[in-house]
């Protein structure tokens, strides 16, 4: 009872924390939408730059490979650009957070890369390769909410089905595939439960269950969708310590995240988002209150525009 | 699909005899109950999936827009081949497959347009296309056999009728030509309607014409006696074999592709993600519910095979927790329901309660006059079977149903209440206001509870010797301080679980 009140509390305070956030995002997009119609070739390249730069100072300093390179991705729903013109490189062996706003673009950056969403300009590559090529690789971790938990199936059974890849079209999973999702299954701590229902766990336990089935594909890059969302303290902490663990074993793992308090924390790479990459780099040079304040506070940018438009005509 | 039916019924006949299975055949009820569990069958595999995407409606609207791939691919080929194509034509097969996908896709884009949501959107697409179907029926193909009644609950109890007659031996085919000594001749009339005159009248010019050449098959020989030895014949109903195809193709398609059917449809994302196509699964299982939608249509109607692809899925996915159970639940409830629907149609429920007894009850007691005699359609009749059996999961389901429900609400109201008043025990002992806090008399004034609950409750909690009485103080035993210790862990502390 306590752990799903609890829980209940945080979705409540989660929701009024977006609510706010989604109002500055709004804002920020239009703005953005505005400006980008008006003085696109411009303006473009001002934003990019910070963008571009970081990635490139941290390869520097880590001699690791590219695990995800973005160019150019831009994603629209109807003619309203998702996310705008995006490069990003990612290398290989960090734990990296995507921030933004509400309506940032985060998932849709996450679902563009997997091809889940069509793509309305731009490449993405894995270790240099086109998705089709690297599916093996490359585990997805989908928001709770995406699924039907009412399903008839067991938590076992949901984190077999990440196995499915591998196993390709007809082939079924068999002794093998039960015992490394049980493993799996180990490693999040939800052994006791392999056997249950999946209508009959908490919101935590169906986020670790969720986890487990991407750590059996036993990928080289995993990409999350916000994974702490609505879990209680205990379900964050184990999730981080897995995230951690994997980035140990040199996996590069991506998240979109929510909480910027424990951003810093949990994180040595992040990449601010909202439509367009604010910045991307390094926790430490790039998790910058200017660079946050660029990102959610839309109204900065908007005010900054307002004031080169009001330069020009002093001039 | 003649040569099928050939190598089933030499299977058949090494089991029965050649009389027996014609027998078996020839009852109706053993047909009706045969196509009508091949019918469940393939309902219960499909509409498990249907039902877990969220569009059991789906298959209520495709299996009516089928009539129009059936009416264009008929309209097709009697414009391009210039004859009537039968009915089971594996042309109009394929225009009813591409209706039923046409349905989905035609739903998908008005859902797209983001002006009307998905519900709607159906409701949009499938009365135009049956609309169109109707039009087009009853305006070019005004003689094909497509009555509303048909349309409507379908002929379930009269397919044992028609049959494919196989001959096994003795099988003698007979051509009559018009020099044949057995060929009936007759004079008629050629240009008589050309100019609007009687046959009597003088201008009249005629022909001779033979009305029973051709060919005829062993069975027709026999039938019309040229032929002298009685050949060796099954009838076998044309339903069962079209039935029975579609259920080891529905069988197969769910069996090779249970595991991508079941991921993308519990995670249609993880499924894309993993390079299945799911979109491909879903407009391949639109196929197959197109595909079993005109199959039954003969047998059940379009309106009735709605029954078969959502009420046993749905009673069953009451009854369990595992997808491959709810399969063969599905299938069982309806099955039974179409075997038990023949019965009631023919008067009798579950075989405990003839329909007819109890009409003449209600007329006796309500002074009513009610028809006595009960002869009801049957695909009627196996609908309302197959819903009762969902009433009875839905009531008497160990895990979801209404009884057990209500039992394990008011067993954990009890139990709750057993560890307020225990919590409240140990909370108070041995603390000054003890006097007032378990005095056995007040008690129930500090929970707001009648005194009838509270004796109850203290009744309850004597018999587990959880607690115990001294004059009008209560306390706790030392089982019940145990008890009223771990409910504070368990509840308190750790994340729990929902049962």
């Amino acid at each position: 009872m306590g752990g799903a009140a609890r829980a209940r509390r945080r979705e409540l305070h989660l929701k009024e924390r977006t609510a706010v956030s989604n109002q500055d995002g709004v804002g920020i997009r239009q703005a953005d939408v505005v400006r980008v119609r008006e003085a696109p070739v411009q303006e473009t390249p001002v934003q990019e730059t910070p963008a571009q730069e970081a990635p490139a100072g941290g390869a520097a300093q880590k001699p690791a490979s590219t695990a995800l390179e973005v160019d150019d991705l831009t994603v629209a729903y109807d003619s309203r650009p998702a996310i705008w013109d995006i490069d990003l490189r990612v290398p290989e062996g960090v734990l990296m957070a995507i921030i933004g706003p509400n309506g940032a673009g985060k998932s849709t950056l996450i679902k563009a890369a997997l091809k889940l969403i069509p793509r309305a300009a731009g490449t993405v590559q894995f270790y240099g390769q086109p998705y089709e090529r690297v599916r093996g690789m490359v585990g997805y971790v989908p928001q709770r909410g995406s699924v039907d938990w009412d399903f008839p199936t067991t938590v076992l059974d949901v984190v077999t089905m990440g196995l499915y890849g591998r196993l390709g079209w007809l082939r079924r999973p068999g002794q093998r595939e039960q015992a490394a999702a049980m493993h799996a299954l180990e490693q999040v701590g939800m052994q006791d439960f392999a056997e249950r229902q999946i209508s009959q766990l908490s919101g935590g336990q169906q986020q670790r269950t969720f986890l487990a089935r991407a750590l059996v594909q036993d990928a080289r890059i995993y990409l999350m969708d916000e994974p702490f969302a609505a879990v209680d303290a205990v379900t964050e902490r184990a999730i981080i310590s897995i995230m951690r663990e994997l980035r140990a074993r040199g996996k590069t793992v991506v998240v979109v995240h929510h909480d910027l308090q424990t951003a810093a924390e949990y994180f040595d790479w992040v990449t601010l988002l909202n439509v367009e990459v604010v910045a991307s780099g390094p926790i430490g040079e790039t998790f910058t209150a200017d660079n946050l304040r660029q990102t959610y506070g839309g109204r900065v940018a908007y005010l900054q525009d307002a004031q080169r438009i009001a330069g020009r005509e002093e001039l | 699909m003649f040569q099928l039916e050939e190598l089933i019924i030499q299977f058949l006949l090494n089991f029965v005899a050649r009389e027996e299975l014609n027998a078996f055949l020839r009852d109706p009820r053993n047909t009706a109950t045969l196509v009508g569990a091949l019918i469940a069958v393939c309902g219960a595999l499909l509409g498990t999936f249907l039902l877990l995407r969220g569009m059991s409606l789906t298959s209520d609207a495709i299996s009516h827009t089928v009539l129009l791939g059936i009416v264009v691919a008929f309209m097709v080929m009697s414009s391009l081949f210039g004859r009537e194509p039968s009915l089971a034509s594996v042309w109009l097969i394929i225009g009813a497959a591409a209706a039923g996908v046409a349905t989905v896709v035609l739903t998908e884009l008005i859902y797209r347009s983001g002006l009307v949501k998905q519900d709607a959107a159906l409701g949009l697409a499938f009365p135009l296309l049956f609309a169109l179907a109707v039009i087009l029926v009853s305006r070019f193909v005004d003689d094909v056999h497509l009555d509303e009644d048909a349309v409507m609950v379908g002929e379930i109890g009269v397919t044992w009728a028609n049959t494919n007659s196989h001959c096994l031996d003795q099988c003698e085919t007979v051509t009559i030509a018009p020099d044949d000594a057995r060929a009936e001749l007759t004079r008629q009339c050629t240009n008589c309607r050309e100019l609007g005159i009687n046959p009597r009248d003088e201008k009249a010019e005629f022909t001779q014409i033979c009305t029973n050449c051709g060919e005829y098959s062993p069975a027709q020989a026999w039938q019309a006696g040229f032929t002298r030895t009685e050949p060796a014949l099954v009838f076998w109903p044309k339903s069962i074999t079209v039935m029975a195809v579609l259920t080891l193709l529905t069988l197969f398609a769910v069996v090779l592709f249970y595991k991508e059917l079941k991921l993308s449809t519990f995670d249609p994302t993880l499924a894309a993600a993993l390079g299945f196509r799911p979109t491909l699964l879903h407009y391949g299982l639109m196929v197959l519910v197109s595909l079993v939608a005109v199959g039954a249509f003969d047998a059940v109607g379009s309106i009735l095979v709605v029954a078969f692809f959502i009420i046993p899925p749905a009673a069953a996915y009451l009854l369990t927790d595992r997808l491959p159970r709810m399969l063969a639940y599905s299938a069982l409830i309806g099955a039974a329901g179409a075997y038990a629907g023949y019965d009631l149609a023919r008067g009798s429920f579950l075989g405990l309660v003839r329909v007819s007894d109890l009409l003449t009850g209600l007329n006796d007691l309500f002074g009513l006059d009610l028809v006595e005699q009960w002869d009801s359609s049957i695909s009627a009749s196996m609908v309302l079977m197959i819903f009762v059996f969902f009433m009875a999961a839905w009531v008497f389901s160990p895990k979801y149903g209404l009884v057990s429900t209500t039992v394990r609400r008011s067993n954990q109201r009890r139990s709750f209440d057993n560890q307020v008043v225990l919590g409240h025990i140990q909370h108070h002992q041995g603390i000054a206001a003890e006097s007032d806090e378990l005095a056995v008399s007040t008690l129930h004034g500090h929970f707001r509870w009648s005194p009838a609950k509270m004796e109850r409750v203290l009744r309850r909690l004597q018999a587990h010797n959880l607690v115990q009485f001294e004059d009008d103080f209560i306390s706790l035993t030392a089982d019940g301080e145990t008890h009223a210790h771990s409910f504070r862990q368990n509840q308190l502390t750790n994340e729990t679980v929902v049962e």
